[in-house]
């Protein structure tokens, strides 16, 4: 007889549920004493921050929502109704188009509306998924989109240079989005899609060149009829101002110092004397004085360096003295990256029989322009808060324009309103760039750290 | 650069003085163009307003339309460069624009060693102070030791100074080259007077949250005299300028204005004739038709209309004119054109 | 002939030979780069000849006639434009010197407050950073003189720290000294202690460096700095008044005062500045590997020796070169004291000597000349200091 055998259940180590945490650790409650109140310095530090804060905003939210004034014919009602302790806005909104356009006609202003609309349209592409081109599109948003926009901007008489010039960039706006349209849908470029239809999967390279011109030649073509059908009144530079000038001009500096302040680095890195004492003369010179004295020196003296007769535009002028001084700020942004590659690489290009150009645009630049993004985006913030200053040579930018406002017999010394908006203005542009910038940091420097 | 600037500099004092390929030429320059570069200054109300639809009007601004208007027949042929005073003179001088009209003072060092030539004036002011009520200040000779607000690089500057000295008192000084800076300074107390021309104090005290509280000093301390400027060296352009402005202010005097001029023209006033052009050709000298002044009175009318149009005493600027320096000299005033004849 | 030529190695085309190349390139630019000075330089000759334009230095002697606001040395208004010149280059430097100083000490405060682990500080300190960097500077400078300075009660009801430091919108007041006689000795003994305190820390750094021997080389020498001049001052009598602002009139007389426009400019400077500075002392921390603390303290080194002799040196290296390029930016920002009327170089000399002159050429070539000497001086020392400092590449 077996004896009753009743198998033991196994022993098995169960835990016990673990103990809620201390209330004071978790929720909010946790939070703010991990992170405010963890200690007795801790602690004051918190409200005196809290203090500063609290007295910042409340003067800064009372003046400027609480007590302000937002419909008045002229300053004397406002200051009538709240006297100083409050903002007098309907100044503002009375110049606002003048603010963000300039002195530019306001029956034209849709011609700015619509470069904008353009350059977001161009742009678009990078940001959908599955484009493939990025990389083309963007170098044509910044290298054909002037052209055409120029025009836009400009208006008037447009000789035939600049007619198939302005025609080319309308093609190239086509080609971007007939590109981006085929990719999303096919996953091939527009070019080869077409290829592939009229010429079928496999076809002979020939017949595939004459395809990819005629494809071209059609998109001129049909971009030189709308181009030449299009009459656009003149609107002469001087006035342009506003928000807009100013985005035109850190555009312009922005697109030439990236190229300009490669070539003077890689020239002050050149083993030839000549051309590096040029490049460094040039670039300690443009770095060593204020960007108001390039401006002024720019501004008074270039009419005086140039033959009787020649008048060189007000604008241009301002926008050569930005480009050169940003070209040299960039330059030693660049030269940094370009320290920053180890030697090997440019051992192992030489190694790899790699010419001077290739080595320096195939293995060099792209490493160091990668490196290079935060300092980058940091030269232009600071590019596009420096063109405050052209309002010093007489450039209806933002700033002359809040300036003006206050000299408007209606809002006769109306001054600390206007300049808080644009002060507004600036921040939020600067602030979404450095955003992005850091964003762009992020993503690109996790590829480095794997 | 320092180096190439001084060789430069050493250079061009070597260069013996040429003015005649230059001379003669600012009319054709213009008439190439087809407008006027005419330089106003940063705006300022009832001498180069900017409205908020982009339009620039001024008494000074109407001296730039009447040239446009005695060379064209039409006064809206005028680019307007509005330059910080900072640069006005070298903005003339190096030939970008081609006459300047902003309220500049005509002093013997800008007339003599600036390459600039003043053509005459079209308004008379004089420097005064404006300063709190309560501070219970009634003449400028109490302001010793006082902190004092004045825009820079203008010759309030110089007066002010000047002023003091001469007066044995001290002073500190506020300055800016921004107006609205100056005012908000002075309001805010951080100035015990603010100076500047007189026609300025009126209308910035006008805008004041409680004008009352603030009063203008009696004292007049400089002559100001305002007036268009043009570049040494192009005597024909001058002239046009001058006798422009002459013949606003003649035309006043003979009583034409913007309404009566079509009856004027049958005038047979000889000095009506004269300067309308009807009798006698003064506008071929200077290479202008003969009814130039026709054309501005036209566009523009006599100086009278437009001191009431834009600084009068009905505009917000209110400067009156009776029995002051800009009336006519008939009435008492130093408004005197030359003889048209 | 013809034995000699096929030993010979393959010799690459003229075209292609570097050397010719180098001197071809060198060559056009030179050539161009001349061309275009001469051309310009010629062009402005004639220009400046047919507008009567005068380029001369003669204007110098003039008597300017203006007042300026604030002057660190000596100025009347009889005094020549030199004067002027110099009068605004001694400003610059001020604004420059003591911006430097608030900014170093606001982007070290503000930079460790950034890494704090306090979240309402680390993030106070983000967005200070943030907002400050992302304004114009300009509109900074307006602001604080107009939101902060400008808003300060009149001299009558001044801010008053004991009698002795007086705040009001006319600016800030404070006593002034007046050395008497014999006060020569003191400076004599203060100038005999700084070489000693030099002395002192260098004979201290090389013994520790040979025998790793500590002496307290930085306490002797600042006990040395502080008390023989100490001792001689008083030893000689105290030969030292003081000059006391008072209300008189409509302001405060005598001490030593700076207007609110310099206030404004040095805090907005200081502050915008500082912000930069923030971001440049946490990278340099932050570069610093954690192994470098931690074989510190397995070595046995004291977390303030190793925050001393390992972290910071090697920091150091990360921070300065971009830390000096701020404090240049500060310098050429300073020119933006023309927003509110501080008399700065650019300001008094560039805007007021140009107007009230109508010089303009040799005054924008002084300006650039001042900035360039600045510039260039502080980038050599930096070069010099680079050399010294760099990592050897193996």
């Amino acid at each position: 007889m077996a004896p009753d055998h009743t198998p033991t259940p196994p022993l098995v180590f169960t835990p016990r549920p673990s103990a809620p945490p201390p209330p004071s650790t978790v929720g909010v409650m946790g939070w703010l004493r991990a992170n405010l109140f963890s200690s007795v310095p801790n602690t004051i530090l918190t409200f005196l921050g809290a203090y500063i804060l609290y007295v910042f905003l409340e003067a800064i939210i009372s003046w400027a929502l609480i007590n302000a004034v937002w419909e008045a014919p002229n300053r004397r009602a406002c200051l009538d109704a709240v006297g100083r302790s409050g903002a007098c806005w309907p100044g503002v909104i009375a110049w606002l188009p003048n603010l963000i356009y300039g002195l530019y006609p306001k029956d034209q202003v849709w011609r700015i509306d619509l470069g904008a609309l353009i350059l977001v349209l161009w742009a678009l592409p990078l940001f959908l998924p599955r484009v493939k081109s990025k990389i083309a599109i963007g170098l044509t948003a910044v290298l054909v989109y002037p052209f055409l926009v120029s025009y836009l901007f400009l208006g008037g008489e447009k000789g035939w240079i600049w007619m198939v010039l302005v025609a080319g960039s309308l093609a190239t706006f086509f080609w971007v989005w007939l590109t981006a349209i085929s990719e999303m849908r096919t996953g091939l470029p527009f070019l080869a899609l077409l290829v592939r239809t009229l010429a079928g999967p496999d076809p002979i390279p020939e017949r595939a060149r004459l395809v990819r011109q005629l494809a071209w030649a059609a998109l001129f073509v049909t971009a030189l009829v709308i181009v030449s059908r299009w009459q656009l009144v003149e609107v002469p530079t001087r006035l342009w101002g506003g928000l807009f000038l100013t985005m035109v001009i850190s555009g312009i500096g922005i697109t030439f110092s990236l190229p300009a302040g490669v070539m003077l680095a890689l020239g002050r890195r050149s083993s030839m004397p000549l051309i590096r004492g040029f490049c460094v003369a040039f670039i300690e010179l443009f770095r060593s004085v204020p960007l108001i004295t390039i401006l002024f020196m720019f501004n008074t003296m270039l009419p005086l360096f140039l033959p009787v007769g020649v008048e060189v535009d007000r604008l241009l002028r301002a926008i050569v003295a930005v480009c050169l001084f940003a070209a040299a700020y960039m330059a030693e942004i660049v030269r940094g990256g370009l320290q920053a590659i180890p030697k090997g690489q440019y051992e192992a290009a030489a190694a790899m029989g790699l010419g001077y150009w290739q080595s320096t645009t195939l293995i060099i630049l792209p490493q160091a322009l990668k490196i290079m993004i935060p300092a980058i985006v940091g030269n232009f913030i600071g590019l596009f808060k420096d063109t405050t200053l052209v309002s010093i040579i007489g450039l209806f930018d933002m700033l002359s324009m809040a300036r003006a406002v206050g000299e408007d017999t209606r809002w006769l010394g109306l001054f600390i309103e206007p300049f808080f908006f644009i002060t507004m203005i600036y921040f939020v542009f600067c602030f979404a760039m450095s955003q992005y910038s850091m964003n762009l940091e992020r993503r690109l420097g996790g590829g480095q750290r794997r | 650069m320092k180096l190439g600037l001084t060789l430069l500099a050493a250079a061009a004092a070597m260069v013996t003085v040429s003015t005649a390929a230059y001379a003669q030429q600012t009319l054709q320059q213009v008439r190439t163009r087809g407008s006027l570069n005419c330089q106003v200054g940063l705006p300022t109300p009832g001498f180069y307003a900017l409205a908020a639809n982009g339009t620039w009007s001024g008494l000074d601004v109407d001296m730039c339309r009447a040239v446009a208007a005695a060379i064209f027949d039409d006064p809206n042929r005028v680019q307007y460069q509005s330059v910080t005073s900072a640069v006005r003179f070298t903005s003339l001088a190096n030939g970008e624009s081609d006459m300047l009209s902003r309220t500049t003072t005509w002093t013997a060092v800008r007339d003599t060693q600036l390459g600039l030539e003043f053509a005459g004036v079209n308004f008379y002011d004089g420097q005064g102070f404006l300063v709190p009520r309560a501070s219970n200040i009634t003449s400028a000779r109490q302001l010793d030791g006082a902190t004092v607000c004045v825009l820079t690089g203008t010759t309030t500057e110089l007066n002010l100074a000047d002023y003091f000295r001469a007066n044995n008192m001290t002073f500190r000084a506020v300055t800016n080259e921004n107006v609205n800076v100056l005012v908000e300074t002075y309001l805010g107390g951080g100035c015990d007077a603010y100076t500047n021309d007189k026609s300025g104090l009126a209308s910035r005290r006008a805008a004041f949250p409680n004008p009352n509280d603030h009063v203008i000093l009696p004292e007049t301390i400089s002559k100001e005299p305002l007036g268009p400027v043009v570049r040494h060296g192009d005597q024909n352009w001058g002239d046009i300028v001058r006798w422009v402005l002459y013949g606003m202010i003649e035309a006043e005097e003979m009583g034409v204005t913007q309404a009566n001029l079509a009856e004027m023209q049958r005038s047979t006033n000889p000095g009506i004739r004269r300067l309308l052009g009807t009798e006698g050709n003064i506008g071929q000298g200077m290479g202008l038709p003969a009814d130039f002044m026709v054309r501005v009175i036209r566009h523009i009318g006599n100086y009278g209309e437009a001191y009431e149009r834009h600084v009068g005493a009905n505009t917000p600027i209110g400067i009156p004119r009776a029995n002051s320096l800009n009336a006519l000299w008939t009435n008492g005033g130093l408004m005197y054109a030359m003889p048209f004849r | 002939m013809s034995s000699s030529t096929s030993t010979a190695p393959p010799r690459a085309s003229f075209l292609n030979d570097a050397g010719v190349r180098a001197f071809v390139y060198q060559a056009a630019v030179f050539l161009a780069v001349t061309g275009l000075f001469y051309y310009l330089i010629s062009n402005t000759i004639t220009n400046m000849s047919q507008r009567n334009m005068s380029a001369g230095f003669d204007f110098l002697d003039v008597s300017a006639g203006f007042n300026i606001a604030f002057t660190l040395i000596p100025y009347r208004e009889g005094d020549s434009y030199l004067r002027v010149f110099q009068v605004g280059i001694a400003n610059t430097l001020l604004v420059a010197v003591i911006g430097i100083v608030f900014a170093t000490i606001i982007g070290l405060i503000v930079g460790l407050a950034r890494l704090s682990t306090n979240w309402l500080i680390a993030t106070l300190a983000r967005w200070y950073i943030e907002v400050l960097r992302n304004t114009p500077l300009l509109l900074q400078i307006i602001a604080w003189y107009f939101g902060v300075f400008n808003l300060l009660p009149r001299p009558r009801e001044s801010i008053d720290w004991g009698g002795l430091f007086f705040l009001n919108n006319r600016g800030f007041y404070m006593p002034g000294p007046v050395p008497q006689e014999g006060f020569g000795w003191t400076l004599a003994a203060l100038l005999v202690a700084i070489l000693g305190a030099v002395l002192i820390v260098t004979w201290s750094n090389r013994r520790r460096r040979a025998t790793g021997r500590i002496f307290p080389g930085g306490t002797v020498a600042t006990a040395l700095i502080i008390l023989l001049p100490l001792a001689v001052f008083y030893g000689s009598g105290a030969p030292l008044t003081w000059d006391w602002p008072t209300l008189r009139g409509f302001n405060f007389v005598g001490g030593i005062s700076v207007p609110p426009a310099f206030c404004a400019l040095v805090v907005a400077l200081s502050i915008y500045t500082s912000c930069f500075i923030a971001e440049i002392v946490r990278a340099g921390i932050q570069s610093v590997a954690h192994g470098q603390t931690e074989a510190a303290r397995a070595l046995g080194v004291k977390p303030s020796r190793t925050m001393r002799f390992i972290i910071l040196p090697q920091a150091m290296r990360v921070i300065i070169p971009p830390l000096i390029s701020q404090y240049l930016n500060l310098t050429k920002n300073s020119s933006l004291a023309i927003a509110i009327g501080f008399p700065d170089l650019v300001s008094v000399w560039m805007n007021t000597s140009l107007n009230q002159s109508g010089r303009a050429i040799p005054i924008v070539a002084m300006t650039m000349a001042f900035y360039c000497v600045v510039s260039l001086a502080v980038s050599g020392l930096l070069n010099l200091y680079n050399r010294r400092m760099q990592l050897t590449e193996r």
